[in-house]
């Protein structure tokens, strides 16, 4: 028995003394986590940290606290839905989106304080990048030409995301003659230290003009420096696309046009409307869209199919469904329960858009833009500049392939530019419907001379609506549960979240907000 | 017992409450710590819900910290515990493993000099836990068995099918559209379908102790089981003890303890906004609806989707489109499996007369195994076609120490006692998970079954944290009448930066016993102990996170590719979080000790906050914020406790004890130049309460038309929400029918501190009366002066196609019938307007003050004189009832199921009636 405690006591005495020691104590490192200093000294980690800035634009962090938890703020599914619910054409059927829906958003307001949280937090990775990246090429960790590869695509999501941004927290660039009212920050230094958040955070909006043109350059840089080629990573195409998209807002048709012609040749429609969508990875059409994965995408309360599809939150609005310039028997109405290329899909008599297919495993891929887009910006400008025939080539060229009898269906003339214009707009409308494109048309028209949109157009009741409203054949005339608001209203614009004003003493907040 | 030895309790000059272990035996508890509720001054143990396994809120003295944490470190037998969340899927208290009847006492160290010797990890105070260990004499047997009934203390008042179809065709009309709610075959209570109705709990402990000159023992088994308030709610835990120490030779005591335990919780999906959680789903469920469908192929009420519960003969989907809650509960399975280990072996040389050394060496070591499952059909797994998901959370933390203690008295009066030492401790927590959806088939819902799924997922990763400290203390007294101690503690810790990460914790303390003078020994028969004690000490707050001053980059990839991103800010000036602990104290016995009080002032002063400094967001810095070393926070109070002998003749003994702690803190000065910090209810503003409510002021509805009026951020401008347009209007009481000029209700100039989330007063009054054979005891709770954002309330007033409570009949119907002027006319599909579900609104304000009857027990023993000759000692039979009487003017379940001041959508906690027996041989 003594010899048992013996024991035990010189057992105590080792344990005890042993690994006492301050470097087995105290100089620990992190076991889950790279030094930030570590992101770029290897290629590898420097593709990685590519891919990193990518992950900010799929999925974000909203509100989670986490660095994957995000609801797909900015590009990978919010701005689809933010995008689709201030706009008249869907109808919020349950309470997800009804402060964006019902305009009823305020400077806390989750939806639009994470578009701009998310939407920086994706412009400073791309910021480090384009510093990380340029010290590794000085440090000749890799080589100049893989490095401008790189640097091109951190500055076209710099730009499409501010460009994003604008859209959203400014007015549209034909407010004031040059563009000189309030735009936001243009953020282009990485911030990672202490200094640079003190100089970058002098910096006050710049004007609209400016946010403009910088996304304008930076896409002009994208469009030189990128050589990849690939749908889910910004090309050079992408670029091109993207700029036909800014021009048309800057209401430069020529340079629509000609950024336009470049992707001659480069991209081809489909011929059945719903293949881009069927095949989201791999289709003539698509230019730019996200990797969405089984494993991480924005989850159950954002991603597209749940969110469209098997939750049911948003409907297709009676309003764009019932109007007649969209046919009766236009292939983007189609509905089939077996073929997978059906565009619509009916809930007790509600219609919900089936663009977005995997509502188990939310694989797939956000579309931002694809060539259609770039058909009807180019179409829309033609057309505006007093070029009939382009434009009405253009625009049938998207709209006949969803024609049951284009022969006979489709549009040979107009009586005039209004009305070419319209028909070009309203078929953005269809085309586009729940693509997150409306907000973005309602934005830059208005004060249009030709299609003016005043302010937020009247909507459709928040809720369920009747499934007679979906009845075909006379247009929807009402009843409008949610009012227009006026384009003067302040609630037009989105506010500056109350975060960034307490942390910000630099940061103005948009007119009327308080 | 006080840190790292013991002292006489005469000797101590610091804030000390202890609670004996006898004072709580037969308690029925998922922990011992709710336990503790009420019995000390300075001591506030909230369990929120009536969930198993969650674990409560443990304050001394309020809250010490803003950012970091605020829970006090448990030390048992001398070894810091794991006292938080120990893993798996369902709630795991890392306090619920312990069997309450292996703890002989707890000490609560509240003020700085008695928790200076913790140092950096004292700012929120320390408990001491000291388990039971053998004593000299015969094998004692002891077995103590409890039975129970648990019920809900509360549920909601929900509307009836009649008043439900009233209601919500009304939210229709008044909006211009057909009704929505229709058929009424059924009047089905929900609510019922979550909560169980007399849950059964039992616990049984046998323990064998003794000793001999030289070996003393103790060895106990426990076994409890619960079921819960909630359905599939459940826990189960078997532990076994042991206690041995042995004197090999008459200066050398060699020992150790061993407790294991297992420990299963079943638990669910609370979420308080999710849709299949359990409370949140069953208040909004339609009453005209069933629970089950022969017709439909899983017997359950489903939608024709099967995505949702079905509608029946409404013309809508339920509002939220929520899962059938009966469905989800039968179906899925969230469980945590803890097998713990807390051991401990030590030896204790008295190297000379007065001097001895002990070296200690502790393990805890949690080992928590995870298994959840989604069904596929129904519920939260149907999105991803079912999920599966194991993991394991192996937490090991190790404590060396080595404590010289010298006590000697000189020349009769003067008394010297000093201790030294180093302790030692690291901990490595790593877990594992691995995920599986789109199951093959719902038959797989035991385990993870290999490729019996489509889509696999893993993760895991591991953290490190270790402390070194070296400490002193000395301590003396001069003839009992003076008094001073002075510890001083250099503690270092892997948290923070090299050059920041070691800092000295001093503390000191001085006290004068009165009584031991000689001007007063006439009066020794009145006044036993008459000490005045003060004490000051600085000591820190290590919950700060693992490496909060690196700058580090995350795994983050692009769908399936690898990524890595920016996710920590670096700051490596980062230094301690302190706080300045100052007590003055007065400690009197009376009358032969029968009557002592205590009286405390107590100033907690923190400084170097480790606070997130929020960031600009358009700056993107990984969650706009920098951990930096700014604010300040005060808090203050005065604590008092009292305990009579009341009365102690042969067969008669009454003891009554009150305690009572009055309580205020303040936030003095916050980052960037003391810009507000904003939650989505809470706010941090200098000068204010830590966490006060922030909100909206209500007015009322407006008569003439229906609409919520609110006050402007001026507190007279008032604003109504038009109904119609969601838009806000000016309003005048006295000309209400007309819709004033376009206003706003604005989120950054209209809100303001509605209310103090921080109770400012607490405390608990205690009975204990034994007459001849029989005892009584009591123990009554109160706590008050903090305000409650009744958010669930707000919920059952939802405008959806959803069930409400029955406050919503008091809204607002015609100019002639404005109902109770609070509730606004109904409008459908338009809640986050008519609620204000953006921010907390006075509307939905109410006070959290109450008095509760926490536990009255009747035991009855059977006289010695019978038993004896049957070879036992003892045979006490007792009955218990928790929680049955509240007197409260709060109108949700229970005004302590709060966070941050906010209640919403919790599990009611439970009252229970309970049955016990304790027989010792």
């Amino acid at each position: 028995m003594k010899n048992i405690f013996k024991y035990l006591g010189v057992f105590i005495f080792v344990i005890g003394f042993n690994s006492c020691t301050e470097d087995n104590i105290l100089n620990l490192s992190p076991i889950n986590n790279i030094s930030v200093d570590q992101s770029f000294k290897t290629p590898s980690l420097i593709q990685s940290s590519i891919n990193g800035m990518y992950n900010a634009a799929a999925i974000g962090s909203y509100n989670s606290g986490t660095a994957n938890g995000g609801r797909g703020y900015i590009w990978g599914a919010a701005f689809v839905q933010q995008g689709d619910n201030r706009g008249e054409d869907v109808v919020n059927t349950a309470t997800f989106y009804q402060l964006t829906y019902t305009a009823t958003y305020d400077p806390t307001t989750a939806n639009n304080v994470y578009y701009w949280i998310d939407g920086y937090r994706l412009i400073n990775r791309a910021n480090l990048v384009i510093e990380g990246v340029t010290g590794a090429v000085k440090d000749g960790v890799i080589t100049k030409e893989i490095g401008d590869n790189y640097i091109g695509q951190a500055k076209f999501l710099r730009a499409i995301t501010h460009f994003e941004l604008a859209v959203h927290f400014a007015r549209p660039f034909n407010e004031t003659s040059g563009a000189t009212h309030l735009g936001i920050p243009y953020r282009d230094v990485g911030v990672d230290t202490q200094t640079e958040i003190d100089s970058e955070v002098q910096k006050k909006r710049n004007t609209v003009g400016e946010v403009y043109q910088k996304v304008i350059a930076d896409l002009n840089d994208a469009e030189s420096l990128i050589t990849s080629n690939t749908l889910t990573y910004a090309s050079k195409n992408a670029a091109i696309a993207f700029k036909t998209r800014v021009y048309l807002h800057m209401r430069d048709w020529a340079k629509v046009i000609s950024e336009g012609k470049k992707l001659d040749g480069k991209y081809s429609l489909e011929a059945n409307p719903g293949t881009p969508f069927l095949n989201s990875y791999s289709n003539k059409e698509s230019i730019f869209s996200l990797l969405q994965a089984a494993t991480l995408n924005p989850g159950v309360n954002a991603a597209l199919a749940s969110q469209y599809k098997r939750r049911t939150l948003v409907c297709i609005s009676p309003i764009i469904w019932k109007d007649t310039d969209w046919l009766a028997d236009d292939k983007r109405r189609f509905e089939s329960a077996s073929d997978p290329l059906a565009m619509v899909f009916t809930l007790s008599g509600r219609k919900y858009t089936n663009k977005y297919k995997d509502d188990v495993n939310n694989t797939d891929a956000s579309p931002i833009i694809r060539y259609a887009e770039v058909v009807l910006n180019m179409a829309e400008a033609y057309a505006r500049t007093d070029d009939a025939v382009n434009g009405l080539a253009l625009l049938n060229n998207v709209r006949n392939r969803s024609l049951a009898a284009p022969a006979t269906q489709a549009y040979t003339a107009f009586p005039n530019k209004t009305a070419l214009v319209k028909a070009i707009l309203k078929e953005r409308r269809i085309e586009f419907l729940m693509e997150g494109r409306r907000w973005s048309d309602i934005h830059r028209l208005q004060k249009d001379d030709i299609a003016p949109i005043d302010g937020i157009p009247a909507k459709v009741a928040n809720g369920n609506p009747a499934a007679a409203l979906f009845t075909l054949g006379t247009p929807y005339t009402g009843p409008y549960g949610v009012a227009a608001i006026p384009g003067s209203d302040f609630r037009v614009l989105w506010p500056i979240p109350q975060d960034e004003l307490n942390a910000n003493p630099n940061m103005e907040q948009n007119p009327g907000w308080k | 017992m006080v840190g790292y030895g013991t002292q006489r309790k005469s000797d101590i000059t610091s804030s000390i409450s202890k609670i004996g272990g006898s004072d709580i035996t037969g308690l029925v508890t998922p922990s011992f710590a709710t336990q503790l509720a009420g019995r000390a001054a300075g001591v506030q143990i909230t369990q929120q819900t009536g969930i198993l396994g969650q674990a409560p809120r443990i304050r001394i003295r309020g809250i010490a910290s803003v950012n970091s944490g605020t829970s006090p470190l448990i030390v048992i037998d001398g070894m810091p515990i794991y006292s938080g969340d120990v893993g798996g899927y369902a709630d795991a208290s890392g306090l619920g493993d312990l069997n309450p009847a292996d703890i002989e006492s707890y000490e609560v160290l509240k003020d700085g000099a008695a928790t200076a010797i913790y140092g950096s990890r004292a700012a929120n105070g320390v408990i001491l836990i000291t388990t039971k260990k053998g004593k000299k004499g015969t094998a004692k047997v002891s077995l103590n068995s409890v039975y129970g009934i648990a019920n809900a203390v509360n549920t909601f008042d929900l509307l009836k099918t009649a008043d439900f179809i009233t209601i919500s065709n009304e939210k229709r009309t008044n909006r211009g559209q057909a009704p929505w709610a229709i058929g009424n075959t059924y009047d089905t209570d929900w609510q019922a379908a979550v909560l169980n109705k007399n849950a059964g709990q039992m616990d049984h402990t046998l323990s064998i102790s003794g000793g001999s000159d030289r070996t003393l023992y103790y060895i106990s088994g426990g076994y409890a089981t619960q079921d819960g308030i909630a359905k599939s709610n459940s826990m189960t835990r078997l532990n076994m003890k042991t206690s041995l120490e042995h004197k090999m030779l008459s200066w050398l005591t060699l020992g150790g303890g061993l407790t294991v335990s297992q420990t299963n919780y079943d638990g669910l999906n609370t979420g308080g906004n999710s849709l299949s959680g359990n409370i949140f789903n069953a208040m909004r469920q339609l009453p005209n609806t069933p629970i089950y469908n022969t017709n439909d192929p899983t017997g359950y009420n489903l939608s024709s989707n099967g995505q949702w519960v079905g509608q029946w003969d409404n013309t809508d989907p339920v509002g939220d489109n929520i899962s059938n809650i009966a469905y989800v509960l039968d179906n899925n399975v969230l469980r945590s499996k803890i097998k713990r280990t807390l051991a401990n072996i030590f030896v204790s040389a008295d190297i000379i007369k007065g001097l001895n050394y002990r070296m200690q060496a502790s393990v805890d070591n949690p080992n928590t195994t995870g298994f959840l499952y989604y069904n596929p059909v129904h519920g939260d797994g149907s999105g991803v076609n079912g999920r599966l998901q194991n993991r394991t959370d192996d937490l090991l933390r190790w404590n060396v120490q080595h404590i010289l203690n010298y006590n000697k008295v000189f020349q009769a009066k003067h008394s010297l006692g000093v201790t030294a030492g180093a302790e030692f401790q690291k901990e490595r927590n790593e877990s594992f998970i691995a995920i599986g959806t789109g199951l093959l088939d719902k038959f797989y819902n035991q385990v993870l079954v290999s490729n019996a799924y489509e889509v696999q997922q893993s993760g895991g990763g591991a953290t490190e944290i270790g402390l070194m400290s070296y400490i002193g203390r000395v301590n003396y007294n001069y003839d009992q009448k003076y008094f001073g101690q002075l510890s001083v503690r250099r503690d270092g810790i892997s948290k923070l930066s090299p050059e920041q990460r070691w800092n000295n914790f001093v503390g000191y303390s001085v006290g004068w016993n009165i009584a031991n003078e000689s001007f007063m020994k006439d009066m020794k028969d009145v006044i036993s102990q008459f000490k005045l004690r003060y004490s000051f000490s600085a000591v820190g707050n290590t919950e700060i996170g693992t490496y909060p001053y690196l700058g580090l980059a995350i795994a983050s990839p692009y769908g399936t590719l690898n990524g890595i991103a920016f996710n920590q800010f670096g700051n490596d000036a980062l230094t301690w979080e302190t706080s300045n602990k100052t007590d003055f104290g007065i400690d009197a016995g009376l009358f032969n000790d029968k009557l002592n009080v205590t009286f405390d002032y107590f100033k907690n002063d923190i400084d170097n906050l480790v606070f997130e400094q929020p960031v600009a967001p358009s700056l993107g810095v990984p969650y706009n914020k920098i951990n930096k070393n700014i604010g300040k926070s005060l808090s203050q109070g005065y604590e008092f406790g009292i305990n009579y002998d009341v009365l102690s003749s042969g067969t008669m003994k009454w003891t009554v004890g009150a305690n009572l702690t009055l309580i205020k803190n303040e936030i003095v000065t916050l980052p960037n130049n003391g810009a507000d910090i904003l939650f989505t209810n809470n706010i941090l503003r200098e000068g204010e309460s830590m966490y006060a409510l922030y909100g909206y002021n209500y007015w009322g509805v407006n008569p003439a038309n229906g609409n919520p009026v609110y006050y402007k951020g001026d507190g007279t401008t008032l604003v109504q929400g038009n109904l119609a347009n969601s838009v806000y209007y000016k309003f005048d009481p006295n000309n209400p029918t007309v819709l004033g000029e376009v206003s706003s209700l604005s989120a950054a100039t209209d809100r303001s501190i509605i209310g103090n989330s921080q109770p400012k007063y607490f405390g608990g009054f205690t009975s204990k009366l034994e007459m001849n054979s029989f005892d009584l005891s009591f123990l009554v709770r109160f706590s008050g002066g903090n305000k409650i954002f009744n958010a669930t309330r707000r919920d059952l007033l939802n405008q959806n196609l959803n069930n409400n409570s029955t406050e919503i009949l008091g809204r607002w119907q015609s100019p002639t019938q404005v109902g109770d002027g609070v509730t606004p006319r109904l409008w459908a599909s338009s809640n986050t307007f008519v609620n204000l579900t953006s921010a907390p609104i006075t509307r939905f304000l109410e006070d959290g003050d109450f008095i509760s009857l926490d536990n009255v027990s009747l035991g009855y023993s059977i006289p010695k004189s019978v038993i004896k000759n049957i070879g036992i000692n003892s045979i006490r039979a007792y009955v218990q009832a928790q929680n049955f009487v509240m007197i409260t003017k709060y109108k949700g379940l229970n005004p302590e199921m709060e966070s941050t001041g906010v209640d919403l959508n919790g599990t009611p906690r439970a009252k229970i009636v309970s049955f016990g027996l304790n027989v010792n041989f």
